[in-house]
C-alpha cells in the first residue's frame, strides 16, 4: 500500500476536503501532475480541470472540478482553488446548457466588437463548463 | 379633559405597543441571519491564513520576486479607498462608524481619492459630500458569492498594475464579538512583508511553477480577492450583530416606555373617577 499524505482543498466559502489520501491528480498549468508523499516541495499554479484523488486504503478515484488556484506540496498538501465540485454535485444538464449558450454567444460576437474580456471570460466560462461535464461524465481519464 | 388625556395616553400605548412588536421581530430576525453570517464569517477566515503564509514564504526564500506589490518600491500618490457600509439602516452606530473613520482619510488626501463602495449607505454619504464614486456595490452583502467580490477587487488590481493607483485601503467594520465591532482600516496594496527571521527560512528547495514571479503574481491579487470577500463577510455579520444590538435597545426602550405610559394611563384613570366621586359627593351634599 502506498505512504498516505494529508490533502486539503481550501476555496474561499469553506473547506472543500480534508483527509489522507495516496494520490492526487491535478491539471497545472504545464500539464497534469500526480503527488504522492514525500513529494519534493512545491508551488504550483493550477489550470481550470479536473482533480483525482485515491484516498487512503481505497481503490476508486473520487473526481472533482476546479476553477484555477494553486497547490502547495509540503509535508502535507494544500490545494486552494476559486470554486471547486463534487462529480455528484455536478448537474450535466445545466453546464451543457450554459457551454452552448456561450459558444453561440462567442461565435456570434467573435467578429464583432465585443469587449476583450467579455470574450475571454466566456472562453474560460466554456472550460469550466466543459470540465464539468467531463467531471460528471466520469472524468476525461475514464475509469478502468 | 381628563377624558381625552386619557383617550391621548390610550392611543400612544396603542402606537409604542406596536413598534415595540416590530422591533422585536427585528431583533429576532436579525439575530437568525447573523448566526447564519457568523457561520460563514467563520468558514472564511479559518483559511486566510493560507494564502499569506505562502506569500510570506516567496517573500523570505526568493529574491527575484516582482517588486511592484512590496512596500518602498514606489512613491504613494494616487490611493484607492474601498469602504464597506450596509444597504440598509436601523443598525446603530453601524455605518457612521465606519464613515466617521473614513472621511478624514479622505479629507487629508492631497490627491482625489478614489472609491470604491461596497454598500449603499456608504456610497449615498460621500456622494452627497461631492466625492466622486469610482464603483459600487449594492447588493445585499448576506449571500454575495467569491465571483462577485471578483467584480469589485479585479478593477482595483488592473489599476494597481497599470499605475492609476498606488495604494489600496480597505475599510470596514471587523467582529471582535457579538456584543462589540470595531472599524479597521487596512491597507492591502502594497504588501508590507517584514523580513522576520523568525520565520522559518524554508531549508528544501521549493519548486515554483511556472515560475516564481508567475506564483507571487498570481498570489497577490488572489490575497486582494481574498481580502475584499473577507471584508464584505465580516461586515454583513457585524451589520447583523449590530442590528441586533439596536433592535434589542429599541425594544427595551419601548417597554419601558410602556410602563410609564400605563403609569399615566392609570393615574389619569384615577384622577377622574376620583373627580366623579367628588361632583357626586358635592351633588348630594348640596341637596342636605
Amino acid at each position: 500500500m502506498a505512504k498516505s499524505v494529508q490533502l486539503e482543498v481550501i476555496t474561499p466559502e469553506k473547506l472543500f476536503y480534508k483527509g489522507e489520501i495516496e494520490l492526487v491528480i491535478v491539471r497545472t498549468l504545464t500539464g497534469d501532475e500526480g503527488f504522492m508523499a514525500n513529494h519534493a516541495w512545491a508551488c504550483k499554479l493550477l489550470d481550470i480541470g479536473e482533480m483525482w484523488i485515491r484516498e487512503k486504503g481505497k481503490e476508486e478515484f473520487r473526481i472533482a472540478a476546479l476553477a484555477n488556484g494553486y497547490i502547495d506540496v509540503k509535508d502535507s498538501i494544500i490545494i486552494y482553488t476559486d470554486a471547486a465540485e463534487w462529480q455528484e454535485e455536478i448537474d450535466a444538464g445545466r453546464a451543457a446548457e450554459k457551454k452552448a449558450a456561450m459558444e453561440a454567444w462567442l461565435n456570434q460576437n467573435l467578429a464583432g466588437e465585443a469587449d476583450p474580456n467579455e470574450i475571454a471570460r466566456a472562453k474560460i466560462s466554456i472550460a469550466k463548463q466543459a470540465t464539468r461535464m467531463n467531471v460528471a461524465a466520469g472524468g476525461a481519464r475514464r475509469k478502468r | 379633559m381628563a377624558a381625552a388625556n386619557m383617550q391621548d395616553i390610550k392611543r400612544r400605548i396603542k402606537s409604542v405597543n406596536s413598534t415595540e412588536h416590530i422591533t422585536s421581530a427585528m431583533k429576532l430576525v436579525s439575530a437568525s441571519k447573523l448566526r447564519k453570517a457568523k457561520a460563514t464569517f467563520e468558514r472564511t477566515t479559518e483559511y486566510f491564513h493560507y494564502i499569506t503564509e505562502s506569500i510570506a514564504e516567496i517573500a523570505n526564500s526568493s529574491s527575484d520576486i516582482p517588486e511592484r506589490y512590496l512596500l518602498g518600491n514606489r512613491e504613494i500618490v494616487n490611493t484607492c479607498y474601498i469602504i464597506v457600509t450596509s444597504c440598509k439602516g436601523l443598525c446603530g452606530g453601524f455605518n457612521s462608524n465606519v464613515i466617521k473613520e473614513a472621511e478624514p482619510l479622505l479629507r487629508n488626501d492631497s490627491q482625489k481619492p478614489i472609491i470604491v463602495a461596497v454598500g449603499s449607505k456608504g456610497k449615498e454619504y460621500f456622494e452627497k459630500r461631492g466625492y466622486e464614486i469610482y464603483s459600487d456595490y449594492l447588493a445585499p452583502p448576506e449571500n454575495i458569492s467569491f465571483l462577485e467580490t471578483r467584480e469589485i477587487s479585479k478593477p482595483i488590481i488592473d489599476m494597481y498594475n497599470s499605475g492609476e493607483i498606488d495604494e489600496v485601503v480597505l475599510i470596514y467594520t471587523s467582529f471582535v464579538s457579538s456584543m462589540e465591532q470595531a472599524v479597521k482600516v487596512e491597507r492591502l496594496l502594497p504588501f508590507e512583508i517584514d523580513n522576520d527571521p523568525e520565520v522559518m527560512k524554508i531549508e528544501k528547495q521549493v519548486d515554483y511553477e511556472p515560475s516564481v514571479e508567475e506564483v507571487f503574481n498570481y498570489l497577490v491579487p488572489k490575497y486582494v480577492e481574498i481580502k475584499v470577500y473577507g471584508a464584505v463577510v465580516e461586515s454583513a455579520t457585524c451589520e447583523h450583530a449590530a442590528r441586533r444590538t439596536a433592535m434589542e435597545n429599541a425594544t427595551d426602550n419601548a417597554r419601558e416606555m410602556l410602563s410609564n405610559l400605563s403609569l399615566f394611563y392609570n393615574r389619569a384613570r384615577q384622577a377622574a373617577i376620583t373627580n366623579e366621586i367628588i361632583e357626586i359627593v358635592a351633588g348630594s351634599e348640596a341637596q342636605d
